[in-house]
């Protein structure tokens, strides 16, 4: 048994270190679980961390876990996730009253895309498209928003520069994550009815907490445990919310093949340099 | 209708922004250059979504006036030219003393000319916010009008605001003769500045502006104010690039010290035809008290998108009021950035 796990997370935020803080306060003093937190700026910093054995466990988004993944032949494994990681999807923004209705109307036109390492804002719009039969720089210009690399599109930044870009007429289009589109309405951050939704994509999932290789099954075991415990608990909600989850759940590991093959080849499995 | 001048008309019709308005407004936008101004009639009621639309894409809605049944919504294109975001909200004030002037400069952001309506700030008005204002957090006081050297009581002002506080005074310079120089000796040297305006190298661009042979008078008020022994920053209002280039170039040649230079681009408000046409979003506000209230900033200081409330005092609770307002501006921005989660 360790006498300590050690777990990555990516701080895109300033508000990850109090989550942090209170996740590594709720193992130790609660769980019982002697967790220790490494603060990355990067997912490729972490992923590079995790298989080098300098973390026992990553928070990873889809991409970093899938990095992990494929960089260790499959022995790095998923080990938790949240439930609001289920069933996200993409959507493409047009603005309303325009000549764009379906995704065939995307021919000859610009589509706005967000950090080419976000797989919600680029790497499968991209992929789903290709299948809808429409290929970047073949059927359709984009205009990619690399604007937070290294975080994912974590921080929602490129997503703004998407919608932007479709609301000041920069581009016909823009390809944007479920929750982001969501959250922007909700709040009420852009004209009503000014942007609709042309195609939603297929299903996939998000972040997924990743074991190294190596990580003995009783420590793995001891970590989801102590996680699956603040589940419920209505002290720890706080923290909960902050992450973005009603509860944590187990590893479901059928929403990641679309993402899976789109960065393989988009280049984006392999280490890069 | 509305004061601004605009460089294309848009009419709504039955459209709004889920009809295809977006668009018609995007066609108008991209016909004219940054800056520019795209006058839009419609509805009221498409007020909030332009205003949420315009945040979102850093337009701005510069100006909004109604003749009851159609509404004007003046909009720019792009962004003007930052402004200093790391200045503290109330660390500065200004009091329009008044608003009448001894010249009629064809681009005053208040419309001050010897016909103006002087709307004078009362001493005691002025006695009472020098005396709260440090307490109230403010760190240096402004001057301003109109002409403040019209007001017979001009030393009582300036001698109760920079009794309280580092005082500058914007003048035009050209008042500094007989009484007005002996009320000069009065004030003290080291909490009085003068910013006397002189807007270009000679007489030229300067007295095309502001009147013939005005720029010769306030050169006399420079040297009058020196000679007293005062601190004078030169305030430049140009218009342009080259305007801008040239002025620099004539302070370098007169050895005047780079902070003791104002150089600004004129606001397309007031008297001006031309200019940058500036919103409250583009501008962090440096509270501003006249006989009518408190104002976002001085360069909108008779303007209804620039009034923020009609009670001065206490002077803590109007520079409350001006913080509540920024905090609303910015709210935008900062839901913006909390709709994000992870990941």
């Amino acid at each position: 048994m360790l006498e300590t796990i050690t777990v990555g997370a990516v701080a895109y935020d300033p508000k990850v270190v109090g989550i942090w803080e209170g996740m590594r306060t709720y193992f130790r003093e609660e769980a019982r679980v002697p967790v220790e937190v490494v603060l990355y700026l990067s997912y490729e910093a972490q992923v590079a961390a995790l298989l080098a054995g300098k973390i026992d466990i990553a928070w990873n988004t889809n991409l970093a876990y899938l990095q992990a993944e494929h960089r260790s032949q499959g022995a790095c494994r998923p080990l938790a996730m949240r439930d609001t990681d289920l069933e996200w999807w993409t959507e493409i923004l047009v603005r309303s009253g325009g000549g764009i209705r379906r995704l065939a109307d995307l021919k000859g036109k610009r589509l706005a895309l967000g950090s080419r390492d976000s797989g919600h804002a680029a790497i499968l719009p991209v992929h789903f498209l290709a299948q809808e039969g429409l290929v970047e720089g073949r059927d359709y210009q984009s205009r990619r928003f690399d604007t937070d690399l290294g975080k994912h599109g974590d921080t929602g930044t490129s997503e703004v520069d998407v919608l932007r870009a479709v609301l000041n007429g920069e581009v016909d289009a823009g390809a944007v994550g479920s929750p982001f589109w969501a959250g922007v309405r909700s709040s009420q951050l852009v004209p009503a009815g000014a942007v609709e939704s042309i195609w939603s994509s297929p299903r996939y999932h998000h972040c997924m907490f990743t074991a190294r290789v190596g990580l003995p099954p009783e420590d793995a075991s001891r970590f989801t445990d102590a996680l699956f415990g603040m589940n419920g608990v209505p002290h720890l909600k706080p923290i909960l919310d902050a992450e973005g989850l009603q509860e944590w759940v187990r590893p479901r590991s059928e929403g990641y093949a679309s993402l899976r093959e789109a960065a393989l080849r988009q280049g984006l499995l392999a280490r890069s340099g | 209708m509305g004061s601004l001048r605009h460089a294309v008309e848009l009419r709504a019709g039955a459209k709004d922004f889920s009809t295809g308005l977006l668009n018609d407004l995007l066609a108008a936008l991209a016909s004219v250059a940054d800056g520019e101004l795209v006058a839009l009639h419609g509805p009221a009621v498409l007020g909030p979504d332009l205003d949420r639309w315009a945040r979102f894409t850093g337009n701005a809605i510069v100006e909004v006036t109604s003749d009851g049944e159609t509404t004007r919504f003046l909009v720019r294109r792009g962004a003007p030219r930052s402004y200093d975001e790391t200045l503290e909200v109330g660390s500065r004030l200004w009091l329009y003393s008044n608003f009448d002037c001894n010249l009629a400069c064809d681009y005053c952001c208040v419309r001050s000319s010897p016909r103006a309506e002087p709307r004078t700030l009362p001493l005691e008005d002025v006695r009472r916010a020098a005396s709260e204002a440090p307490g109230a957090g403010v760190r240096e006081m402004f001057v301003t009008g109109g002409e403040p050297f019209l007001r017979p009581d001009i030393g009582e002002l300036l001698l109760a605001c920079s009794g309280a506080l580092p005082t500058t005074v914007l003048t035009n310079g050209l008042l500094f003769g007989g009484k007005r120089r002996l009320l000069l000796r009065e004030l003290p040297r080291d909490r009085v500045v003068f910013q006397i305006s002189l807007d270009s190298p000679d007489p030229s661009l300067h007295d095309q502006h502001r009147g013939a042979g005005s720029w010769e008078k306030a050169r006399s008020g420079i040297a009058i104010a020196r000679e007293e022994g005062f601190r004078v920053r030169l305030a430049s209002t140009v218009a342009d690039a080259q305007a801008e280039e040239g002025f620099q170039a004539f302070v370098k040649r007169e050895g005047i010290p780079e902070e003791d230079c104002v150089l600004r681009r004129v606001a397309l408000r007031g008297f001006a035809e031309e200019g940058v046409a500036l919103s409250r979003a583009d501008l962090v506000p440096e509270v501003t008290l006249t006989s009518a209230g408190v104002y976002w900033h001085p360069v909108g200081a008779t303007d209804q998108d620039f009034f923020v409330t009609a009670t001065r005092f206490p002077l803590v609770d109007a520079i409350a009021a001006v913080r509540r307002a920024f905090a609303e501006e910015r709210r935008f921005a900062t839901s913006l950035a909390s709709v994000f989660r992870c990941a």
